[in-house]
């Protein structure tokens, strides 16, 4: 029989991890998506979603039923992954080391053309990403990627509405200068996927 | 209208109205600054929406698994050596009060407290070695019992050493005042 989320949270407060280990795995690509885009490496976005999902169930009991699951795990996960990135100051892929640009999760896309694009579209992101800090990055993430409110972000990251507001215009404003940058830069890569998407959107 | 303000309006995140959208529009006819950002927020919105979603390796939840059990198994030994070694420590210091109080029973009493210092450690090394076998019991003890039965307990058997302890050491003396 298929349980409920809040069953399985209940039988997880008694101690049973097999429960547990059913939310991580319906939470596992949420989870593991705010840390990669975080951290930026696949390695460290394991190691941190694992963490993530570790301090999750050791703080179960102070879990309010109330609020989403969801929310909450992902705020312990952009947390954690702002926690790491401050402490250890992480480097964040960039299009300038070639040798980690194009590293990312495996993808079993339907052709060699695809993942190669998909690998160069992660490679854009990540490196429009490491321009931001922290929390700002964290806001971007969790707005574009979980389509979070303005509200849901500031719980998240224990933040006012206002200063998501204003964080996010801030963090828009230097992606787009980064964004124009790229595209005149001589990076072959990264001008040829930059040059791409400028043309996917012309002639949407 | 200021150029700030349409950059603002391009750059915000919020419904513009039509008369809004107008205005930007013509703006972004006469100017190349704002027609860039306006383009290059777009293309971002585009990359940002059809970037590959990243995905763990099979078997996450599995691995979790694994490391929570390695987890607690570390974190229940640490408390059973801290629980031990508090222990040990009140017992040493419940014996040296005795033993001062009764030294004149047992004997020398640096003599006592050695052979209670190699006792305690033979102990240690003892408990060490068994502490794999005793970490899953404890866990399971936890389990069934609660924190201050298995505090009571501990608490009764120190006692009981320490009780037998005395009594060792005052019938050797009974035994060589037996003997002279």
């Amino acid at each position: 029989m298929c349980k409920t989320e809040t069953q399985l949270i209940a039988e997880a407060r008694a101690g049973d991890k097999e429960s547990f280990s059913q939310l991580v795995e319906k939470y596992q690509k949420p989870v593991f998506s705010v840390c990669y885009r975080m951290l930026g490496t696949p390695t460290a976005a394991e190691d941190a979603a694992q963490e993530a999902f570790i301090r999750a169930y050791q703080a179960l009991d102070r879990y309010d039923p109330e609020r989403s699951f969801a929310t909450w795990i992902l705020s312990i996960a952009s947390n954690y992954s702002i926690d790491q990135l401050r402490k250890k100051k992480v480097t964040i892929l960039s299009m300038d080391s070639d040798k980690h640009a194009w590293l990312a999760p495996p993808d079993p896309g339907p052709s060699p053309e695809k993942a190669a694009m998909d690998k160069e579209k992660s490679a854009l992101v990540q490196a429009i990403l490491a321009e931001l800090n922290e929390t700002d990055r964290a806001a971007v993430i969790l707005q574009y990627w979980h389509e979070y409110s303005y509200e849901e972000i500031a719980e998240t990251l224990d933040l006012s509405s206002s200063a998501v507001k204003s964080r996010l215009f801030r963090a828009r404003k230097l992606m787009a200068e980064k964004w124009q940058e790229m595209q005149m830069i001589s990076a072959p890569k990264l001008n040829s996927a930059a040059k791409r998407i400028a043309h996917e959107t012309s002639t949407i | 209208m200021k150029h700030q303000q349409f950059e603002n309006w391009i750059l915000m995140d919020e419904q513009l109205s039509k008369g809004q959208q107008r205005e930007l529009l013509g703006h972004l006819k006469q100017c190349s600054q704002c027609q860039a950002l306006y383009q290059a927020s777009h293309q971002l919105t585009h990359l940002f929406k059809t970037a590959p979603t990243p995905a763990p390796a099979d078997g996450f939840s599995t691995r979790w698994l694994e490391q929570i059990d390695r987890k607690e198994k570390r974190r229940n030994r640490l408390i059973l050596f801290i629980t031990l070694g508090v222990i040990s420590l009140i017992t040493l210091v419940l014996l040296s009060t005795v033993g001062l109080e009764l030294r004149s029973v047992v004997g020398s009493f640096p003599q006592m407290m050695l052979e209670l210092v190699t006792m305690m450690a033979n102990w240690i090394v003892f408990i060490n070695q068994l502490s794999n076998i005793v970490t899953p019991l404890f866990r399971v003890g936890a389990k069934l019992l609660s924190p201050v039965w298995i505090y009571l307990a501990v608490f009764g058997l120190s006692g009981v050493t320490a009780a037998w302890t005395i009594s060792y050491y005052r019938s050797r003396h009974l035994q060589e005042e037996l003997n002279q």
